[in-house]
Order: structure tokens, then sequence, then C-alpha cells
């Protein structure tokens, strides 16, 4: 009965997730050098190509899409979460992505409505 | 409503239950009619049952029809940034990075934000909350966010301190449950 319950909402499925933007990074910024004045269009087009890609699955969901993109300089940055939700319909997700000048972490978190 | 119905069927269900122990001390022939009945009765009982079941299992789970249509109370942006600035302010003040000190520190201040906002009491809503701490180097940084929401009864505070040696940037999602 819990099977057939969960098999037709389902909770979040994070792997799917993953790989939504994952694609949604390597296609803004690929094979692009850190630059100041690209950053904030990067960080707007990944956030809202990943937005699009989820909203696509037709789940009854809200999204919190958050992305960071910082300059490799040897500094340290660390990033918390912490959530106050329905742990059995609401997940979330985060990508670490980073090439030779900069880092980018992608979070996704998704509420689940009613 | 559907919770009477339930009561109903599970009050029918107790009274077939009952009538064939009854029956049995009582004549033939009526009993004979009397299980018929029973019999039919359950089967009528069970059927609507298995309509029902799947619902009942659901609401079960989740919350119960209130007819609210819109949340009472909204979410509370100034109050949310001020306990934003003073977390942040009293954690991160004079202190120097350190990596496994901003470890323990972004997990525990995460943690401190979460008690404090819902100590707000602020009914249905549901909270994200996001810290980063990092180091500063002369490095360039660019946050985004982007929702998916309804934009009358959701909303977001954000809060960035910032010292000689480190940043913090705090953010909370408020989001409510329909």
């Amino acid at each position: 009965m819990d099977e057939y319950h969960n098999g037709n909402e389902g909770s979040f499925n994070s792997e799917e997730a993953d790989n939504i933007v994952k694609e949604c990074i390597e296609n803004v910024v690929g094979g692009e050098d850190y630059s100041q004045s690209q950053v904030n269009k990067w960080t707007a087009s990944i956030v809202e190509r990943c937005l699009t890609q989820l909203v696509k699955q037709g789940k009854p969901y809200k999204f919190i899409v958050t992305c960071a993109v910082m300059q490799k300089t040897g500094a340290g940055l660390h990033t918390a979460n912490s959530c106050y939700w329905d742990t059995s319909m609401d997940g979330s997700s985060t990508v670490r992505w980073e090439n030779r000048t900069m880092y980018c972490v992608v979070s996704v978190f998704a509420v689940a409505i009613a | 409503m559907s919770d009477q119905l339930k009561d109903k069927h599970q009050r029918r269900e107790r009274r077939t239950v009952k009538v064939p122990s009854d029956g049995s001390h009582g004549v033939r022939v009526k009993e004979a009619t009397i299980r018929k009945n029973t019999e039919r009765e359950i089967i009528v009982s069970s059927m609507d049952e298995l309509g029902h079941h799947d619902e009942n299992t659901r609401m079960v789970v989740t919350m119960e029809n209130t007819y609210q249509t819109a949340p009472h109370k909204r979410f509370p942006v100034p109050a949310v940034t001020h306990i934003l600035k003073d977390v942040l302010s009293s954690y991160l003040q004079q202190e120097k990075y350190e990596v496994e000190w901003s470890q323990k520190m972004t997990k525990t201040i995460c943690e401190v934000i979460r008690a404090r906002v819902k100590d707000l009491m602020i009914p249905r809503y549901k909270i994200v909350v996001l810290v980063h701490i990092g180091q500063q180097a002369g490095q360039s940084m660019q946050m985004s966010s982007r929702c998916l929401w309804d934009a009358t009864t959701d909303s977001f505070a954000c809060y960035s301190f910032t010292n000689s040696s480190l940043f913090g940037v705090a953010t909370v999602y408020g989001v409510y449950f329909e």
C-alpha cells in the first residue's frame, strides 16, 4: 500500500535533477574562463535554464534554484543548508562543478504542493 | 464528510460481523436470509471501501482539508532579515577564516537560523535556509537564484556580512504549503 501511494507522486528524484543541472551548467559555462563582465549573465542563464528544465517534468512542485560562481584564487568557500519541510515529499540536490578558472555550485530545492 | 462515510461503513461492517454470531442462536430460515443479506452488505461495503481506501490512506499522509485559500499570516521578511543580521553578526563579528572552524560554523549557523525562524511560528510555511561562508582573498563571486513559486504567498530574506578575512551570506526562503 505504501508502494502504491509513493509510486503515484513519489518523492523528489534528485538523480534526475542532478543530471538536468549538470547539463545546464555545461551548456552555459562549458568551455569558458571566469570573466567579471559575463558572470552575471552566466548565473542568470544557468538558473533560468535549470528552472525551465525542471518545470518540464510536470510534477506538482515549487522550485528554488540557487547558483554561486566563484573565481579560483585558492580561497575557501563553505556552504550549508537546513530545511524545515516534509521529508517524504520534498527534496534537494546540489551540484558542484569546476573548470580551470572557476567553481560553480548549484542547489535545487523542490517543495511539494499539497 | 468522507470521514462520516467511513464511519458509516465501519458501523455497517460491525453490524455485519455481529449478525452471524447472533444468527447462530436464532432460527435457521431467518439465519439463511440474514446471512445472504450480510454477505451482500459485506460485498457492497468492501467495494465502497476499496474506492475510499486510497483516499483514506492519502488523507492520513497529507493534511486535512481546511478550506483555507490563502495564508492567514504571510512570511515576515523584515523579521527574518533581522534574525539573519543578528545571527551572522554575533557569530562572525571578530572571527578569522579557518577551514575547520568555518565548516562547523556554517552548519551551526544554518541550524540556529532555522530554529529561530521556526520559533516565529508561521503556520503552513516550509523553510529553506542557505548559508555560505567564504574567505576574502580578492576573488570575485556572483550568486543568483530563481524561484518558481506563488509570488503572492512565498518570499525570501537574505543578508550578507563581511569583515576583513571572511564573508558570510545567509538566505531564507519561505514557501507556503497549500
